[in-house]
């Protein structure tokens, strides 16, 4: 939704013919300090789930990311008491459950990190989420529906959950879900804008089409992924946290402020050495088609 | 409260009395000077007795009143760009005096002023204000041929923005909701057009604009940084006068005309932008139905009902369209309306009750229906603010005699604030989440005595009690403490009845001006104000939108307070050519507002949890020297400045500069006549960049590379200066007995400079593991703009 915003806000300036324009540029930056950074993030779907473990790097070095081989991870199922030992391998950490899935929907997790000399701890916890009932496509020319680039248009259909609120991250990958290939994250509260509003609706048609990258619409033959993952409240505040910070361009852009982390040191004696990341669960409903 | 009123009151009326019992074998003479040409009231005009220091300026209404002693005196009427009169007068009762004045043909032939010149900077008392004559904004240059008010107060000194396209303006380190901007004493909540770029008050319908910045007189109130004061034309009360321009961007018209010659007149000007019209051939499809325009309405009437009384009434109407096809349709405006009645109870009692309204909302509308499929539901979101205000002011000013006049009166506001409402339909279904509406009143009693006991010496002082209810039909909420910088956690609410008082707060403003003439070329000046602020414009984006909505204080919420000292001096040359002043400030301001790090300030209804009390300090020397006369005229303005804030629970609870801190800020405003039809003007700006963050690390998570400052420090780094020239080009056609016009060609950022609006970090579009530093430039090459601009 911030992009749409985003997105009338530039059209404004190139309409007017006022030239906004956009260069990259190289900036002088001192190194900052490093930290470890934690990405894990758990789903009930089935088979081997992966935890990063890295350090942070300046913001545009292009070298591989250190990573932390040393650490010892290990994932507590709250409500069945279960422990999931992730194991380090080709530079993540992974668990492959004997049978089945790890994430179970409404159960408790707390993952543990022992890392340097201290411990860490986080929580959450997996919601239910809405499920994809179709998903389909259309191909628009130039200018139609208002779009600037011709190709497939992708939409998926899905109907909020009546009664609680329902935080959703919602995510579209071009063929395989490679970084690179990482089209779309948008968030909705009850498949819209805000709690209370749109309790139980259809997730509106625009939420559906947001999967689209307009700039680059998917191609003859493409994949489309799309991805619903439940989030509960501080994850959800959580990742749009880093949605604002990554997309911090336009007029209406909000200053830079570093996102927060959940993972709290619990060294006995108490420690100030910090790792940054999150920990966040999710149950995950997907749909894919092919465009041709 | 009402009893510290009358008791304020009382005491204004005993200082009148005990002043008027000295004024023996003294009669007023009094009136209202003119324009001869369209009987448009001039503001600041010197009435002065030759040779002497003694005299005065007509107020904002054209009203003077002039106390002196019995006997033969000459009068003489003088401004800038007028041909000065003089006048013999037999002074042997009270006497009424009207003075219509001629505009100097040009500014070549300006006779040099001569006496006392009252309304220099040099003999006025107070610091920190900047007055601005339509006619010397329209001399400037222009963006894409517009002359705009809003720009041409940005280059006074004191007066920044954080960029191209900001909507608001920043003065002495205050933030953009803390200046209070009056169109005929009716506040405008958003004062631009198409996000920034176009103010919304249309030129040919303003006649002057005041800009107080600090010093401020008691009359003033309600925001804690500066005033600025529009006045609109009353209309031409001599002949039908029609004014227009046609641009590239839009069109302006004006008409003005006496209704009954030289009692009443009225004048109706309007623009309309067409960009999207024009844009029309070069889009496809359905971008063809984009909608990307303007349009403002203004209106005034005056009507001078007798000698003693004149009626004014005021108007203005914009709105701001955004939109694609009918599905997205996104618009916002202003709608206020003033009614005014000037009534002179004797030649030295004036008084100006003011009335208003006011209304400023906006409208944020989707919808499916021209892109869904047959089988889909109808779905529509709908999303609206607003905020409207209903004021009274009644004040007088009382001219004791040449050496004393006292300002008093009481005003109050009623405000509704309407935070959001949200309608989600989808097919038969639909939801509507409809936030609390907020109440508040404001009132306020002044008295201001302003004292001339000698040529030299002259002091205004005043106080402003100032009071504010939280009011209900509402409901309160409280909230726990909870660690800053954390959203807080709601601990109850309460709903309080129709005009029950859910919060008062009260404040006892001081103002005060001294200044002191060393001889007459040269003053000193000092000030002292203290301003509150009871509403609050919630932005956490770089520079105010359109979008952004406007709250009370509340229980939760404190009102802002702001104390101002100053410190200034001012020169006049001798021939009047040059002025030059400096002043220094420091400015305090307590209860600010900040937000906790991704604050849901959009239909939230506990946006309070996500607020956090911040306080600001800015300090600063401001210097402008200023040349009127001649063939060559314009001003030269610097300011060094700093404005910072501390705000617990942000930048590790220490000071850190405010985002529209800029160091240095210099504007050069020059227009040379080449002759009598060909003039030439200039702008350059150069200011230092503003404070920012960058990232000095990514941390990769989950496929995204997210920007991160290790030093969790907030604005230590600084954008690249800004600086921009601006040129533009003045042929006056043929000057026909009826039919003038004229030609304006501008170049906006000659130089084409890509200022940066932002400088921001992401991951590279076409290669995620890719990250770069992009800079925006709002405007990044030369902007081309031509105008004809005619009257008959």
């Amino acid at each position: 939704m911030k992009k749409k915003f985003f997105r009338l806000s530039i059209l404004a300036a190139f309409i007017t013919g006022f030239s906004a324009c956009t260069d990259v540029i190289d900036l002088d930056v001192p190194e900052g300090t490093s930290y470890p950074v934690l990405d894990a993030w758990i789903t009930n779907e089935p088979g081997t789930q992966y935890i990063r473990f890295t350090k942070s790097v300046s913001y545009t070095s292009t070298g591989a990311t250190p990573i932390i081989s040393d650490a010892t991870i290990t994932l507590y199922d709250e409500t069945t008491g279960d422990v999931y030992p992730f194991v380090f391998a080709d530079s993540v950490y992974k668990c492959d459950p004997a049978n089945g899935q790890i994430g179970q929907l409404n159960h408790t997790y707390r993952l543990r990190v022992e890392y340097a000399s201290n411990i860490y701890e986080a929580t959450d916890t997996i919601k239910p989420v809405a499920t994809i009932d179709k998903i389909d496509y259309k191909y628009k020319e130039k200018g139609d529906d208002g779009v600037s680039k011709e190709g497939y248009y992708v939409r998926f259909y899905a109907t909020d959950m009546a009664g609680q609120t329902d935080y959703t991250w919602i995510r579209s990958y071009r063929n395989n879900m490679e970084k690179a290939n990482i089209l779309e994250d948008n968030y909705v509260i009850d498949g819209g804008f805000s709690e209370g509003l749109s309790d139980g609706q259809e997730f509106p048609q625009f939420v559906g089409e947001s999967v689209n990258d307009d700039e680059h619409p998917y191609l003859k033959g493409d994949l489309a992924i799309v991805k619903l993952r439940s989030l509960s409240y501080p994850s959800y505040f959580w990742v749009t946290s880093v949605q604002t910070q990554m997309q911090s361009g336009g007029l209406f852009a909000t200053v830079l402020a570093n996102v927060g982390t959940n993972l709290k040191n619990v060294t006995d004696g108490g420690s100030k050495s910090k790792i940054l990341g999150w920990f966040g669960t999710s149950a995950v409903s997907s749909a894919t088609i092919t465009t041709n | 409260m009402k009893t510290r009123l009358v008791k304020l009151l009382s005491i204004g009326i005993l200082l009148l009395w005990a002043l008027q019992t000295n004024a023996q074998q003294r009669f007023t003479l009094s009136g209202y000077v003119k324009d001869q040409q369209n009987g448009e009231s001039l503001i600041g005009i010197s009435v002065s007795k030759a040779g002497t220091g003694l005299g005065t300026v007509t107020n904002e209404y054209g009203f003077y009143s002039l106390t002196l002693p019995a006997g033969e005196h000459d009068i003489q009427f003088s401004y800038v760009g007028y041909t000065p009169i003089k006048m013999h007068i037999s002074l042997k009762g009270n006497q009424n005096l009207d003075i219509k004045l001629d505009k100097s043909s040009s500014q070549l032939n300006t006779v040099t002023v001569i006496g006392d010149k009252k309304e220099k900077a040099v003999n006025t008392l107070n610091t920190s204000i900047n007055r601005l004559d339509i006619a010397q904004i329209k001399k400037m240059p222009t963006f894409m041929g517009e002359v705009d008010v809003l720009r041409s107060i940005q280059t006074l000194p004191g007066v920044q923005t954080v960029g191209e396209g900001a909507s608001g303006f920043n003065v002495r380190g205050g933030a953009a909701d803390e200046n209070l901007i009056l169109l005929d004493e009716a506040p405008v909540y958003n004062s631009t057009h198409m996000l920034g770029f176009f103010s919304v008050f249309n030129p040919d319908a303003v006649k002057s604009v005041n800009l107080i910045k600090g010093g401020f007189p008691a009359e003033y109130g309600g925001r804690t940084s500066s005033v600025l004061d529009i006045r609109m034309k009353d209309g031409n009360n001599q002949n039908m006068a029609v004014n227009g321009g046609i641009s590239n961007v839009f069109s302006r018209l004006s008409i003005e005309a006496p209704i009954v010659k030289d009692q009443s007149s009225f004048i109706v000007a309007a623009r309309r932008s067409y960009i999207d019209i024009l844009m029309k051939p070069f889009l496809s499809g359905d971008m063809k139905d984009t909608k990307l325009n303007f349009y403002d309405i203004t209106a005034k009437a005056n009507f001078k009902l007798n000698k003693t009384n004149t009626l004014f009434v005021s108007g203005y109407l914009g709105r701001d369209v955004f939109g694609f096809g009918t599905d997205v349709n996104m618009n916002w405006g202003n709608k206020t309306a003033t009614v005014r009645w000037n009534h002179v109870f004797n030649n030295r009692l004036f008084l100006n009750l003011t009335t208003f309204y006011s209304n400023y909302d906006y409208s944020l509308k989707f919808n499916n229906g021209s892109t869904k499929n047959e089988s889909d539901n109808y779905q529509a979101y709908n999303w609206t603010s607003n905020i409207i205000n209903y004021g009274v002011k009644p004040g007088f000013t009382y001219y004791v005699n040449t050496k004393n006049s006292v300002h008093f009166g009481v005003q109050g506001i009623y405000y509704t604030f309407k935070p959001g409402k949200g309608v989600s339909q989808d097919g038969e279904n639909t939801n509507i989440k409809n936030l609390t509406l907020q109440h508040g009143l404001e009132a306020a009693a002044y008295i201001d005595h302003e004292w001339k006991p000698s040529k030299k010496f002259g002091v205004q002082y005043g106080l402003r009690l100032s009071q504010y209810d939280f009011l209900g039909n509402s409901t309160a909420y409280f909230y726990n403490d909870t660690t800053p910088g954390i959203r807080k956690t709601l601990t109850g609410s309460k709903t309080y009845g129709s005009n029950e008082v859910i919060k008062a707060y009260h404040y006892l403003e001081p103002r005060i001006n001294i200044r002191y003439g060393i001889n007459d070329n040269n003053a000193v000046k000092a000030s002292y104000s203290r301003t509150t602020q009871y509403m609050h414009q919630l932005s956490n984006t770089a520079s105010p939108t359109p979008l952004d909505i406007w709250t009370p204080s509340t229980n939760n919420v404190e009102p802002q307070v702001a104390d101002q000292y100053t410190l200034g001096y001012a020169y006049d040359a001798t021939n009047g050519k040059y002025e030059i002043s400096a002043e220094v400030f420091y400015k305090n301001m307590a209860h600010q507002l900040d937000y906790i790090d991704n604050a849901n300030l959009q239909l939230n209804q506990y946006i309070e949890a996500d607020l956090l009390p911040s306080k600001s300090r800015s300090y600063g020397l401001e210097v402008m020297a200023k040349k009127e006369i001649g063939t060559t005229t314009g001003w030269i303005s610097y300011t060094l400045s700093k404005s910072e804030r501390k705000t617990d629970g942000i930048n590790q609870n220490e000071w850190f500069l405010n985002r529209y801190d800029r160091t240095h800020n210099v504007n050069v405003v020059v227009t040379h006549e080449i002759n009598k039809r060909t003039s030439f003007s200039a702008n350059w700006v150069y200011a230092t960049g503003t404070p920012t963050t960058y990232a000095d690390s990514r941390l990769e998570y989950q496929g995204w590379d997210i920007p991160y400052n290790s030093t969790d420090k907030r604005n230590t780094y600084r954008m690249p200066a800004f600086h921009r020239l601006d040129v533009s080009l003045t042929l006056k056609g043929k000057q026909l007995r009826r039919w003038k016009g004229e030609w304006v060609f501008s170049l906006y950022n000659v130089y084409a400079r890509r200022n940066a609006y932002s400088i921001y970090f992401q991951q590279n579009e076409d290669d995620k593991n890719k990250r770069e530093a992009i800079r925006l430039s709002i405007i990044g090459s030369v902007i081309p703009g031509i105008t004809y601009n005619f009257k008959f």
